[in-house]
């Protein structure tokens, strides 16, 4: 191996690890990627905490949907619970306002709501399986899907009034541009389901 | 009164650890384990899978409740019959690669794979040369003529001379 080849091939592994420390110096490294933007929100099945009865995804399409997953164990839930209620309060004629239980009890969960208010359904998420479907990294996170059920975007820890007044806008603009485009019918993941 | 305070005081220095690590704290044992052979790639699936939260630890090393509900998954996945290309394939698709602890050796990964490697090998090769260059016969009795510095004039000057007649002159004296 002559000289020249040596140095053009030691030039070419520097650049590469160059370029692969760049991409790594560029991002946070705690933050957890998330594949679900713009695609169809996992369907589900879960019971709701209150009635008993089953709810689905489908039960939700027409309406832009905030889904929070909480947890009675969490601390930052229980600051943002208020803001919720208020939410749902506020602008539940136009989107629906989901809660869903991660890993806690459905005693625990309950007693939760009794004393901080429930005025929107709340599902309980036996085992977790609906939060890993909807790749989950911890509690509390919202998810807001829009009226045709595909996933906004997600936001990671306690939202508060302001940003939960801006993502219903955005939820509301994505709606009305559905409605002023109407596209063909998307596909929704049924792999994953509850029994 | 002392003591009262000091007991309010450790009550309250044993609370903050339990309050501080309720966030991780594991409510609900996971679900039933399978038989021991899908159990052993239950495991091995999880041990290369990374904790969302922990981050650094695999899910099935952590104790966390998101963790925990992935085992969960990755337990169910299995026991439905999914491949271990499947079920890596389902958490890939929520999470990207980087839920994956040792990165797949292909496309752009492999630069980071192959280049330690390559690069010592480079620098065997680099040692090796220098090594050889060291060996090298020594240099021949003209070249080190020619590396040493150049002597001095071969005629002294006028002035030398000169000088050179009288100290002779004084030493015949």
């Amino acid at each position: 191996m002559t000289r020249a080849t040596l140095t053009t091939l030691f030039g070419m592994i520097c650049i590469g690890l160059l370029v692969v420390f760049w991409m790594a110096f560029g991002s946070d490294p705690h933050a957890v990627p998330f594949l679900l933007v713009g695609k169809p929100a996992p369907d589900f099945v879960m019971k709701d905490l209150r009635s008993g009865e089953r709810m689905t995804l489908a039960q939700l399409k027409g309406k832009p949907t905030v889904m929070n997953f909480w947890a009675s164990w969490c601390g930052p839930c229980r600051v943002e619970h208020p803001y919720l209620e208020w939410g749902a309060k506020q602008y539940g004629q136009d989107v629906n306002f989901v809660g869903v239980v991660f890993e806690d009890s459905e005693e625990q969960a309950l007693q939760f709501l009794r004393e901080n208010g429930a005025s929107y359904p709340q599902l309980f998420d036996e085992r977790g399986q609906i939060s890993v479907d909807y790749a989950l990294s911890g509690v509390p996170e919202t998810y807001f899907i829009d009226d045709q059920g595909i996933i906004l975007d997600k936001f990671i820890g306690p939202l508060n009034p302001n940003q939960l007044t801006e993502w219903v806008r955005k939820l509301q603009a994505r709606k009305a541009k559905n409605q002023a485009v109407p596209s063909a019918p998307t596909p929704t993941n049924t792999t994953q389901t509850q029994p | 009164m002392s003591s009262h305070l000091r007991r309010g005081a450790l009550l309250l220095l044993l609370l903050i650890p339990s309050l501080a690590l309720a966030q991780y704290a594991l409510l609900k044992a996971g679900s039933t384990p399978l038989d021991p052979e899908r159990e052993a790639r239950v495991e091995a699936l999880s041990k290369k899978l990374r904790c969302p939260l922990c981050q650094g630890m695999s899910i099935w090393d952590s104790t966390s409740a998101p963790a925990v509900a992935q085992v969960d998954t990755v337990r169910r996945l299995v026991s439905e019959g999914k491949s271990d290309e499947e079920v890596r394939a389902y958490f890939i698709a929520r999470y990207g690669e980087w839920i994956l602890l040792q990165p797949k050796a292909e496309g752009f990964n492999l630069v980071v794979w192959l280049a330690p490697g390559v690069l010592l090998l480079l620098g065997f090769a680099v040692i090796a040369a220098q090594l050889r260059k060291g060996k090298a016969a020594p240099p021949e009795p003209t070249q080190l003529a020619a590396a040493a510095p150049a002597p001095a004039a071969a005629a002294p000057s006028e002035e030398l001379a000169e000088y050179l007649g009288r100290v002779r002159k004084e030493m015949d004296s």
